[in-house]
């Protein structure tokens, strides 16, 4: 699975090389003074202004939709603007000197490169790429297994709440419906049943707030307790037939012969014998 | 006086027949005095100073010696049996031999090399590679069978019907189980357990019968299949180095008498000396391929075989040890979609650790999990010391030992399934890779901590408790499962099926290492315990107080873990739990070996023997034949006694009858060769004709290795028994001799750094007065137990 996302991002970086040569009408709030004089690598300059700009805005995002967890759903602009922006950079080609050169990998803090890792491995972690269809690698859209997914949790929460404002112990009865048709739906999503490597971080979470809510908030699990009386008694008596067979082997098992021991042949032992003849 | 004189002569016609003493005394007797008064007088007073004639029940030199009773209960671990034969590793200097250098010269040296190390590549390959198959098989029956269970639990566990998937899950293993186990028990009873104890009495000297058999391989790969399918707690660890053992028996020998095939290569190599070297590099290829240990597997056949350091083996040895761990690791990379990563190094991965950084003052604590180690394995050793007596005394036909196997396969479901049921300790899902999360009473979204441990193969289950982060398990359900685990892999062992203990020591020892861990945190709880460092330690010091095996198990250990820098805290835990668990009993493979009653010889000779004599260790009536002798003598001797090397003497000077002489040594000759010389009926009627014995050479005696026919599957027709063979040309005329004086320490460092069958015990003028074989040392054996130490002598049985 994880191969498929890497093939999926090289595909991504590949169609956007394509389009390196995007206008840029970012404002430049700043320029580095060092550079300032050098009127050819301005238009890098320009670059990394705005990539700090979007580095900053899908940062705030993220810290903003942390919890619950929704930033792969509302940070999706932030984030092809931060992507888009740092392969400009990287590919970027001005009189036959590319910003990639001037901006990463100079120095030992490498912050440029630094900073765009840190930031994009929170979106990395979270498996929001996921959460998208990329057929169109310049505008991703939500997948429709996360649309029908959020369709189904509004549903159920709907729900919910519904019955929680009229009555509480009702929700487990009333809600069940759709709550398994959520949990079933959610299982599908991934190979391995528990999502934890495939499935995007926003749908993750919903799922696991809902479950929590359900099974403790509202207790709607405790119907899987029973005391199983059949189930102890097969314990039970499969338990005691080892000690059964033990006993029974113990005490009516054949009696055997016991082997005998060899006598064995030494010299004080001939010594002795030959004695006795003499006497004899 | 007379009645004692009867007994005694008796004991003595006994010793030398398998037969009852019952009802053929009056025909051994009437045997031996045939055989007396032709060339046997034995009393011939000679100046032995200490001829003393205190009773012979009385050990002389202060050895516990107990009132040999007639019957002895079986399951003693204080008796040999007589059975047991010894290898030749000593090499039979005769004409034949010589001839044969002499004809093929330097360039069949150097070919016979280049072949050793060609069959040490293939026993490196093919061990690898029966480790493979035998690890897939593992893992892809496991993984249907737990799949299956799970269906199966989540859908009746809302029907208030759990005891339908508790019922598949018994019955899955008692049916898997019932399989290997009807195996063992019918088809080959060899292959039940490790077999690590009979692999290292192979390697002692021992020739266990059918250990190294292309049969009991069969059994043995299917057997651990079935056993750790079948849910059993047992490893396949242990199995991997007796298949390694086999595999190199079976094609240093290029033939297999299983399925009477000869490929008519490496005729050279069939003798016990090549096939035990053989062998040796075998089981160490099996421990590599076993634990991804290469150095280890070395060792292993070092410390448990190989009598001197053999610098040449250890060499191939080594060479082979890594061929198997890199098949091995380029097949299951393979296997796993990572083609070229070789990740897996061998059949037990303990995850590669990090090394742990410790202080001066834990070591204490190393140490004090090295005696509760000891003390568990001591414990451990005990239980399965009585079991395993039980078993000898009350579970003797096979059917019942397959019953007994189904049964404790169907406990171990049992409290696999109620743990799981009883104990609710739920958790996160997704936390760690979970192959089958088990929802059981837990909320939606978690998992049942326990379920996941039964439902995996042990190996997994020890990576978990070694990686797994601090209160990953709730402390009460570790307990829980120390408390059972420990019990039903000690009542595993000794079963009828082949598993190992490795792995359920291991998983044993990682949880109560754990359990300690989370103790340590709970009572300081500002600092930071790091679980794993803990529970390796507790899983080396389980398993060291078990095996207690000393530099192999470390070595392993560490080459498991990838982690030289942990070796200081694995040394110090192995050594103090060996000491710890050699204060209350001995190891778990010297246990069976003992109850085996084999004939093991120890590192060391006793301690404060040197007032033993070789004229006491010996067996003294010594039955010699005569450098031209004749076949009637020879074929009669032959049936009367079990003996397996004859001293051949000079004929005496004079026919007389009553002076009784001992003869003057010429050489040994063994019954394998004089079966084979027999067989080819290399004799003549007339003594005085010349030999013409040209066609014979060595490959006649290597054709029928190593199972040569009785004496009475031979038919000799009455007037071939008086022809004469001469023995001279066959015989090892310098064979290694003691003087009869030679004391007991002496003759054991003889015996046993050569790897001696027969020691034969001369008096002054070279004359042969005593034999000491392999039983007749064995039996001095050294105690050392609850801070007390001694020597005992044991008793012999050819009924064992």
């Amino acid at each position: 699975m994880n191969g498929f996302y890497l093939a999926l991002f090289f595909i991504l970086q590949y169609s956007m090389k394509l389009k390196a040569d995007i206008p840029n009408n970012n404002p430049q709030n700043w320029d580095p003074p060092y550079l300032s004089k050098d009127p050819e690598p301005m238009n890098c300059t320009t670059i990394v202004n705005a990539f700090a700009q979007y580095a900053s805005d899908l940062t705030r995002c993220s810290i903003m939709y942390a919890r619950p967890i929704t930033l792969c759903e509302n940070c999706i602009k932030e984030y092809m603007n931060f992507h888009t922006k740092y392969q400009e950079l990287l590919t970027t080609v001005v009189n036959g000197t590319s910003c990639k050169s001037m901006f990463i990998s100079q120095d030992r803090l490498d912050a440029v490169l630094e900073y765009h890792d840190n930031i994009l491995s929170i979106w990395d972690k979270g498996h929001c790429n996921a959460c998208y269809d990329w057929s169109n690698p310049a505008a991703p859209t939500l997948s429709n297994q996360t649309v029908h997914f959020n369709t189904l949790y509004k549903e159920t929460n709907n729900c919910i709440q519904k019955y929680t404002a009229e009555n509480k112990s009702e929700v487990c009865n009333k809600c069940m419906q759709e709550y398994l048709q959520l949990d079933d739906y959610y299982k599908t999503l991934s190979e391995d049943a528990v999502g934890v490597d495939s499935i995007c971080m926003d749908v993750f979470d919903s799922m696991n707030a809902t479950r929590s809510t359900w099974s403790k908030t509202y207790n709607c699990c405790k119907l899987r307790r029973s005391p199983e009386i059949i189930f102890l008694c097969c314990a039970a008596i499969i338990s005691a037939l080892p000690l059964f067979y033990y006993i029974m082997l113990r005490y009516c098992g054949p009696i055997r012969d016991f082997p005998n021991v060899l006598k064995q042949s030494r010299f004080k032992q001939t010594i002795l014998r030959s004695i006795n003849r003499r006497i004899n | 006086m007379s009645q004692s004189s009867n007994s005694i002569a008796d004991g003595t016609a006994s010793s030398i027949s398998n037969v009852e003493t019952t009802s053929d005394t009056a025909q051994l007797l009437s045997h031996e005095e045939v055989a007396s008064t032709s060339n046997h007088q034995f009393n011939k007073p000679i100046n032995f100073e200490d001829s003393d004639d205190d009773d012979e029940i009385h050990g002389s030199h202060g050895i516990r010696r107990r009132q040999p009773p007639q019957k002895i209960e079986p399951g003693s671990l204080n008796i040999l049996s007589a059975k047991y034969e010894s290898l030749d590793y000593d090499t039979c200097e005769n004409h034949l031999l010589l001839d044969e250098e002499r004809k093929r010269g330097y360039p069949f040296f150097v070919w016979k090399d280049i072949a050793r190390w060609f069959i040490i590549l293939l026993i490196g390959i093919v061990t690898a590679l029966i480790a493979f198959i035998i690890d897939i098989c593992i893992e892809e029956f496991s993984k249907i069978k737990y799949r299956e269970l799970k269906k199966s639990v989540d859908k009746y566990v809302l029907l208030d019907r759990l005891y339908i998937p508790y019922l598949l899950w018994v019955l899955s293993n008692i049916c898997i189980v019932f399989i290997g186990s009807m195996l063992v028990a019918y088809v080959e009873p060899v292959a039940a357990g490790s077999g690590i104890p009979q692999v290292k009495c192979y390697l002692n000297g021992v020739k266990v019968p059918r250990v190294v058999r292309i049969k009991t391989l069969l059994v043995k790969a299917v057997g651990v299949i079935t056993a750790v399918v079948g849910g059993l707690a047992g490893g396949k660890e242990g199995p991997m180095i007796h298949s390694g053992a086999v595999v190199a028996a079976g094609i240093s020998q290029g033939k297999s008498t299983t399925f009477n095939k000869d490929f008519k290569i490496f005729q050279y190599f069939r003798e016990d000396h090549e096939k035990r070297d053989f062998v040796s590099a075998g089981a160490a290829a099996g421990v590599s391929a076993a634990f991804g240990a290469p150095i280890g597997g070395v060792l292993f056949s070092l410390e448990e075989g190989t009598s001197f350091w053999n610098q040449a083996l250890t060499w191939r040895t080594f060479f082979g040890t890594v061929v198997s761990t890199f098949t091995l690791n380029c097949a299951l990379s393979a296997y796993h979609g990572r083609a070229g990563e070789l990740s897996y190094p061998g059949l037990l991965n303990l995850g590669k650790m990090d090394p742990f950084p410790f202080q001066f003052y834990e070591l204490p604590v190393f140490m004090f999990f090295g005696m509760v180690g000891g003390m568990l394995g001591a414990l451990w050793n005990f239980i399965n010391y009585k079991l395993a007596v039980f078993r000898i005394r009350y579970i003797g036909t096979p059917w019942l030992r397959v019953v007994e196997a189904c049964l404790v396969a169907a406990a171990s479901a049992t409290c696999g399934f109620l743990m799981m049921f009883l104990l609710n300790d739920c958790r996160p899902l997704g936390e760690d890779p979970t192959k089958v999360p088990l929802q059981l009473f837990c909320a939606d979204g978690e998992y049942n901590a326990l379920a996941a441990i039964w439902f995996q193969t042990p190996e997994a289950s020890v990576r978990s408790f070694l990686h797994d982060p601090m209160g990953s398990y709730k402390p009460w359900s570790i307990l829980v499962f120390v408390v059972c685990y420990f019990l039903l892999s000690t009542w595993t062992f000794g079963l009828s099926v082949s598993s190992g203990l490795f792995i359920p020591n291991l998983l044993t020892g990682a949880a109560w290492g754990r359990l300690l861990a989370i103790l340590i945190q709970y009572m300081l709880p500002s600092n930071t315990i790091n679980p794993a460092k803990y529970a390796l330690v507790g899983a080396a010091a389980q398993l060291g107080g078990v095996v207690r095996m000393t530099i192999s198990l470390t070595v392993i250990i560490i080459e498991t873990t990838g982690q030289i820098s942990n070796a200081l805290p694995i040394i110090i835990t192995l050594v103090v739990a060996k000491w710890t668990g050699d204060f209350f009993n001995e190891g778990i493979y010297d246990i069976h070996i003992q109850l085996a009653a084999v004939p093991l010889l120890p590192w060391e000779p006793p301690p404060l023997a040197h007032n033993i004599y070789a004229s006491e260790v010996m067996s003294h009536p010594v039955f010699t034949l005569r450098t031209v002798e004749n076949v009637g003598h020879i074929v009669e001797l032959l049936k009367l006694v079990s003996y397996n090397g004859f001293p051949v003497v000079d004929p005496p000077l004079a026919d007389v009858v009553e002076i009784t002489t001992y003869k003057r040594l010429r050489g040994v000759i063994l019954r394998s060769q004089l079966i084979v010389l027999l067989q080819n009926k290399i004799y003549n009627e007339n003594a005085n004709t010349t030999w013409s014995n040209l066609n014979v050479d060595m490959n006649m005696f290597r054709s029928e290795y190593p199972r040569y026919p009785s004496i009475d599957q031979l038919e000799i027709a009455d007037w071939e028994k008086t022809c004469t063979m001469d023995l001279r040309p066959f015989m090892n005329p310098s064979p290694y001799t003691l003087p009869h004086r030679a004391s007991l320490p002496r003759l054991f460092r003889l015996f046993r750094a050569l790897g001696l069958r027969h020691l034969p015990i001369v008096n002054d003028v070279n004359e042969v007065v005593g034999m000491v074989t392999r039983k007749d040392i064995a039996r001095y054996r050294v105690w050392r137990h609850r801070g007390h130490m001694g020597m005992e002598e044991l008793i012999l049985s050819s009924e064992i």
